[in-house]
Parts: C-alpha cells; structure tokens; sequence
C-alpha cells in the first residue's frame, strides 16, 4: 500500500474515534449532533474505502443525512436545557469499559480473518439466475427477499409509531426566499439522482433505499421551503405511497405460492422485470415513510 | 407449510388493508385472528400426519437463502399466537376501555401477530434479527396507545431493546464471519468452542434476555407493560417475551457446543431461581395492580430459564417440553389476569391493589377469572401449570443429588402463591367493599374467564401436547 493512502486511512481512522467521542461527550446537544453526522459522513468514506460502496452510499443517505436531520428536528422541538458539565468519574469509567470490550471484541475478530466464507462465491455462481447482476441486490430483493420484505415493514412500524405519538405541530419558521429558489432547483435533482440510484441498483452499487433517501430529502427540502401543502396520514394517496412497497412485495410473494413455484419464487424469466418493479415500489414507500417520519404533521400551528 | 404461511399472511393483509383504507373496527381483525387459527390448526395436523416440513423461500437453498421450519413445536406456538390474538381481539373490541376505538390498535395488532409467526417460523440468525425489530417497534407503539403517561415507559422499552437488537446482531456477526452461513442447522453443525464462538454466543445472550425480560435483564418491564392498555398487556406478556425465549432456546440447545452448555446451564438454572424469588418478592410488594401481574410474568419467566438451563446442564432434551408447557399456560393465565385486572381496573377506579376490598361481591366473575389463572401460575393440579411443574420435577425427584432444584421451585410456588393469595384474600373483604364506578361489564369478565379455563384444560389435553412438544425437541 502507497504510504498516501495509508496515510489517509490513518486520519480517517483517528477523526472517526474523534468525532465519535465528541458525539457522545459533547456538552451540547446541538454539538453532539452536528459530530454525529460528521461522523457518518466520515464513515461513508470508510467504506467507499474498505471497497463497499453500497455500505457507503446508504451512511451517506440514511445514517449521516436522515437520522441527521431527524435529530435536528426533534431538538427544534426539544426546550432549551443547560450545557452539563461532563464528570471526570464517568468518562474515566467509560473509557475503562471502552477499553474492556475493545480488547474482548478485537480477541473475537481477529481469528475471523481466516474464517470459511463460502456464500460471495456462491452467490456469484447463482448472480445469473437472479434476474439481476448486482451481488448486492440479488442477494437484497432475490436470494434473501424475506429479510428486505420485513425490513419494509419495520420502516412501515417507525411511520405508525411515530403517529401514536401524535407530535404537536410546531409553527414554521419564516420562509427565507433563496431557500425557496435553491430547493426549486435541488429538487428535481434528487429527482434525477435518486431515480439513476435506483436504475443503477440492478447492475452496480444503488438501490431503493439509497433512492428513497434521497427523493426524501428533496420533499423535506419543498417541505421546510413552504412549497408543499401539509403531508398528513390522512391523506389516502400518502397512506397507498407509504404501503405501495409492501404490498406488491407481498402480492408477488403470494402470487409465486398461488400459481408458481412457491413463497417469494419468481418465475424465471421475469425476475429481472419483478425486481425492478419491487425496488420501484420500495422506492417510493421509504421516500413517503421517511418524509413523512420527518416533516410529517397532523396541522400546522399559527405562526 | 402453505397453511402455516396462510396463517401469517392473514393478520398481515389485513393489517396493511386497514391502515390504507382506515378501517376502524375490530370485526376485521377477529376475523382474520379466526381464519388464523384454522390454518394453524390445520398446520397442526398436517405437521402430525407428516412430519417436520421446511420451506426454501424463493426456492433458495440453505446456505444462500432462507429456511422456514413447521416443527409440531413451531405449529403448537402458531396456534397458541392465534388463539391469544382472537381472545384477546374479541376482548378489546367488546370492552369500553381498550383504547382501540380511535388508535391504530387494530392494525397493530394484526402486525404483532405477523411479526410473531415470522418468528417462529423462521430458521435464519439473520433474519431473526429483523423479526426481533419487528417485534420492539411494534410493542413500543402499543404501549404508546395509552397515552402520555406511557411515554416514559415506553421510550425506556425502545433504547434497551435498540441496545439488544444490536448485541444480538454484532453476535450473529461474529458468528457469520467465523462460519460464513446463518441457516440454524448448518451453523449447528459447523460450530466449536473457541474465542469468536464463545464471544458470539455471549452477545447474543445478553440482548435476547434483556428483550425476553429474564432476570437480572428485567427491570424495564413491569413499568412498559404495566402502563400500556389492558388489551396490550396480555398480548405483550404472554406472547411478545416468548419470542426471544424460542431464540434463545435454539441457540443454546442445537449451535452451542458441548462444553459451553455446561457451565451456561448453570448460570441459566440459578438465574431462573432468582427471578422466582425476586419476581415473587417485587410483585408481593408492590402497591399497584397491574405492576404485580407483570412481577408475576418475571418470575414465571424464571421457571423457563430453570427449565433452559437444566436442559443445557444435563442435556436432557426432555426438559423442553417442561419449558415450552410453562410458556404455553403462563401464556394463557396472563392473558386472563390482564384482561381481568384491567377490567377490576377501569370498573373500580383505582390502579392500587388495595381498591379490590370486597370484589369477589362487586366483580365476582373477573375476581374468579384471576384466581382460576392465579392457581395455573402457583401450579395447583389439574391446571397447566402443574403439568409443566410436574415435567420439570420429574427428572429432578429422581436423584437426591438434584434435590436442591426442586427445593429452589418449591420456594418459587410459595412465592407466586404468596402474591395470588394477598390478591385474592383481600377481595374477600366484603365489609368495606370499593363500590364501583359504573356498572361492571359482565361480558368483559367472561372473556377474561375464558383463558383461564382453558389453562386448566391444557391438562386434560396434556398428553399429546407433550407428544407433540417432545417430538420438536428430540
């Protein structure tokens, strides 16, 4: 390895334990927020360097940009408390118990690398009749469909957890006209990102989460500018977005079992096209659930 | 296997139909949870006339895809799921204090009973996972439904379990990049005793058990389920703790190797006699009523982990069948007691142990709903509860040696009848009875009474139950 790029892996390595520990330790909310998404950020490029830049693309989308942005929003909502002076007794306690795992975990990992991994070569022998050529997507909406199926409901869950909540709206802060020009043209670039992610999925790192993410992100940004109307649960279109995805997951489940050759089989010829139509769906239900996890709102409250 | 997959889709459509078309009445859900336990009854049968079935989703085989498993086992759980899910539906859409007229209890509850059957169908690390998030999420928001005051409680309930979720999957992690598969058996298989394995197994123990609320891991559960609404609480004790339990039973009894199960049987038998002492204590001590029922599920969750660790100790697999019937009849018995507390509850206005003064006049049948289901926990024969009791004792009469066992349940049944009796004593006080707030709901306390009855008749049905439970286990 060129002494450049260890040489950056090195800083990369050491401002991930930083920014980490400013994350947990910071003295402010606001300060633990802002490194935590510097964090993702960083651990984005982690895996781009570690050669998974599928990993990479959804901590980038999800972990750093929306989890992110939801902490902010729940701190807007969040009164203003007084800064904690951290205490020297538990940080010292922390660290000791840091360290304690640290060492029982490095003893349980670092026999792995020579561990049996018979499955990547396994599913490269099957990536043809996956109807896809992504190992990453065969393996995500093919090979192991049952798991993404479920993961949909979990985001599904998130959506109708929040809901029993019933958070109070909050009123909008004034809307500032370059933040209303800027998201006119952000928008429908998230648009065409999020639709190229989502295209690019079946043959090379992309897919509906990363895709979904971002379409998110741009209806936020409409959103916050005050150029869409309210997106409310009782709103039916809303509500068939946000279950679309399951839905024709399950139907195509289902319909394997009734005419087919099983539970999630799809007939051979078309699995390609299914899956595509699947992730389409997918698509636009996590867009919908994560748009409406984060500016969703029964009403708005005077200003 | 059909009929078993039938048996999850059911509450899942049904669910999805009602959040997209806001349906708002529980008929649906009865329905479903009706239709649900046919297929499982079905399966039940099929399983018996042929034999363990397993499916390949997608047509994938092990180790690339996915492996569903109907064991008699996981059919037996599948009916029993169904059967809690209709009772308890037919209880929330009947009593006026649910909390599902103008929530989204009914869809919830129709996932919660999808996201259970997943479970025990599935055979995967992996995607046990997911279920088991499934699960927290979906029990978090139940709780939520019954309003601010649950808040607490229930964001507690949703960080540990977060935290469990993650120990569980840095356990299947390590297990994955030192066997390269997630499938059960081949795992089964593959595995020794060396670091990774050992660190592995530990992980995944240590988040099963804070999710399955057994001891020392207990501590968020009385308040979560104790502050959710009735309907929830006896759907969360008696089957949402169960989940991790099956987990956590496979692991240890099929990919653990030999020479770790000895010494972790140990610590799992002695962990189950404290959770009967302290579960029995706390719940002999508390002021409020529905927090003693849910000491009560930590310390009947106590004889599952004696049962578990005894198991792993002296590799008798007989000893799960003890389990799997302790689950099966504390399970019914705390759908009873919930749904009869709440109702006590709600009629009597107030949440203390004390307002029962004298309800055996004011609310005889809810009254005797929890005595009846009270005597199935303490183990009086002919209920469940002793024909778990008896096969757990069995083997531990045989030799002297195992004595001190015995003697450990013997003080869990003392305990658990010390708190039912304290209950029950004092709603035998009619001199200074609490009147009731409205007139009592006679059908709401027969709905509560009906479990209880059919725990005490698991025992005229014990005989092929412990057939069926044995024939899983072997």
């Amino acid at each position: 390895m060129p002494a450049t790029e260890l040489l950056l892996d090195i800083t990369l390595g050491v401002l991930l334990l930083i920014l980490a520990g400013a994350a947990l330790h910071g003295t402010r909310l606001y300060t633990g927020i802002i490194s935590f998404i510097a964090f993702g950020l960083l651990l984005a490029l982690v895996w781009a360097r570690l050669g998974a830049p599928d990993l990479a693309l959804a901590e980038a989308a999800i972990g750093a940009g929306l989890t992110g942005v939801l902490l902010l929003s729940a701190l807007g909502r969040h009164a203003d408390e007084p800064a904690q002076p951290g205490s020297a007794v538990r940080t010292l306690a922390t660290l000791l118990l840091g360290v304690l795992v640290l060492i029982l975990l490095l003893r349980a990992v670092l026999p792995l690398a020579q561990g049996p991994q018979p499955l990547p070569a396994l599913v490269n022998s099957q990536l043809e009749a996956s109807g896809v050529s992504h190992p990453v997507t065969a393996v995500l909406l093919n090979f192991r469909a049952w798991d993404t199926l479920l993961e949909l409901l979990v985001l599904l869950l998130a959506v109708l957890g929040v809901r029993q909540l019933q958070p109070a709206g909050r009123p909008r802060p004034g809307v500032w006209p370059l933040l209303q020009a800027w998201s006119r043209i952000l928008a429908p670039l998230s648009v065409i990102i999020g639709g190229y992610l989502l295209w690019r999925g079946s043959h090379a790192p992309g897919g509906a989460f990363q895709a979904g993410a971002l379409l998110a992100a741009g209806v936020v940004m409409l959103r916050l500018a005050g150029l869409l109307p309210l997106l409310r649960w009782e709103n039916g279109l809303l509500r068939l977005l946000v279950l679309v995805g399951v839905a024709l997951f399950l139907t195509v489940a289902a319909a394997g079992a009734w005419f087919g050759a099983g539970w999630l089989n799809y007939p051979a010829h078309w699995s390609g096209a299914l899956i595509v139509l699947i992730e389409v769906a997918a698509t636009l239900s996590i867009a919908a659930s994560l748009s409406l996890l984060v500016v969703g709102e029964r009403q708005e409250l005077g200003r | 296997m059909t009929l078993a997959l039938a048996s999850l889709l059911l509450p899942l459509g049904t669910a999805l139909l009602m959040l997209l078309l806001r349906l708002r009445s529980g008929i649906w859900v009865i329905a479903a949870s009706l239709g649900s336990l046919l297929c499982a009854g079905l399966a039940l049968h099929e399983v018996i006339e042929q034999g363990v079935q397993t499916l390949a989703i997608g047509g994938w085989r092990t180790p690339l895809g996915i492996r569903f498993e109907l064991s008699s086992l996981t059919a037996v759980l599948l009916v029993f799921t169904a059967m809690t899910h209709l009772l308890v539906a037919i209880y929330a859409q009947h009593s006026r204090h649910s909390h599902a007229r103008n929530t989204d209890y009914w869809p919830l509850s129709g996932l919660l009973h999808a996201s259970l059957a997943a479970l025990w169908l599935s055979r995967d690390l992996f995607n046990w996972y997911v279920t088991l998030e499934l699960l927290g999420l979906v029990a978090v928001a139940m709780i939520i439904l019954s309003g601010p005051r649950a808040h607490a409680p229930a964001l507690r309930y949703l960080l540990l379990s977060l935290a469990a979720s993650l120990c569980y999957l840095l356990g299947v992690a390590l297990l994955y990049g030192r066997y390269g598969v997630l499938d059960l058996d081949l795992l089964a298989q593959a595995s020794e005793a060396d670091h990774s394995t050992r660190m592995a197994l530990l992980l995944m123990t240590v988040g099963l058990m804070l999710k399955a609320a057994l001891w020392p891991l207990h501590l968020w559960l009385p308040a979560a389920h104790s502050s959710a609404p009735t309907a929830v609480s006896a759907l969360l004790s008696a089957l949402v703790v169960k989940g991790p339990l099956f987990i956590l039973w496979l692991l240890w009894s099929r990919v653990a190797p030999v020479d770790m199960t000895e010494s972790a049987g140990l610590l799992f038998a002695l962990a189950g006699i404290v959770a009967l002492l302290a579960g029995g204590w706390a719940a002999l001590r508390t002021p409020l009523l529905k927090t003693l029922v849910a000491y009560s599920t930590v310390a009947q969750l106590g004889y599952a982990l004696l049962a578990l660790g005894l198991l792993l100790r002296w590799q008798q697999s007989e000893l799960s069948v003890a389990l799997w019937l302790f689950v099966l009849a504390h399970g019914l018995a705390k759908v009873s007691m919930f749904l009869a507390a709440g109702e006590m509850q709600a009629t009597l206005g107030s949440k203390r142990v004390a307002s029962l003064k004298g309800a055996t006049q004011t609310m005889p049948v809810a009254m005797f709903a929890f005595a009846v289901a009270g005597g199935s926990l303490i183990g009086l024969p002919p209920s469940g509860g002793f024909v778990a009791k008896w096969v757990l004792l069995q083997p531990l009469l045989l030799e002297p040696i195992h004595w001190p066992w015995a003697l450990g349940v013997l003080l869990g049944t003392l305990a658990s009848a010390a708190y039912v009796f304290r209950v029950v004593a004092l709603s035998f006080d009619r001199a200074d009875a609490t009147p009731p707030d409205y007139d009592p709901d006679p059908f709401a306390q027969w709905l509560a009474l009906l479990p209880a009855i059919a725990v005490w008749g698991l025992a005229l049905f014990s005989q092929p139950l412990i057939l069926w439970l044995s024939e899983a286990s072997g």
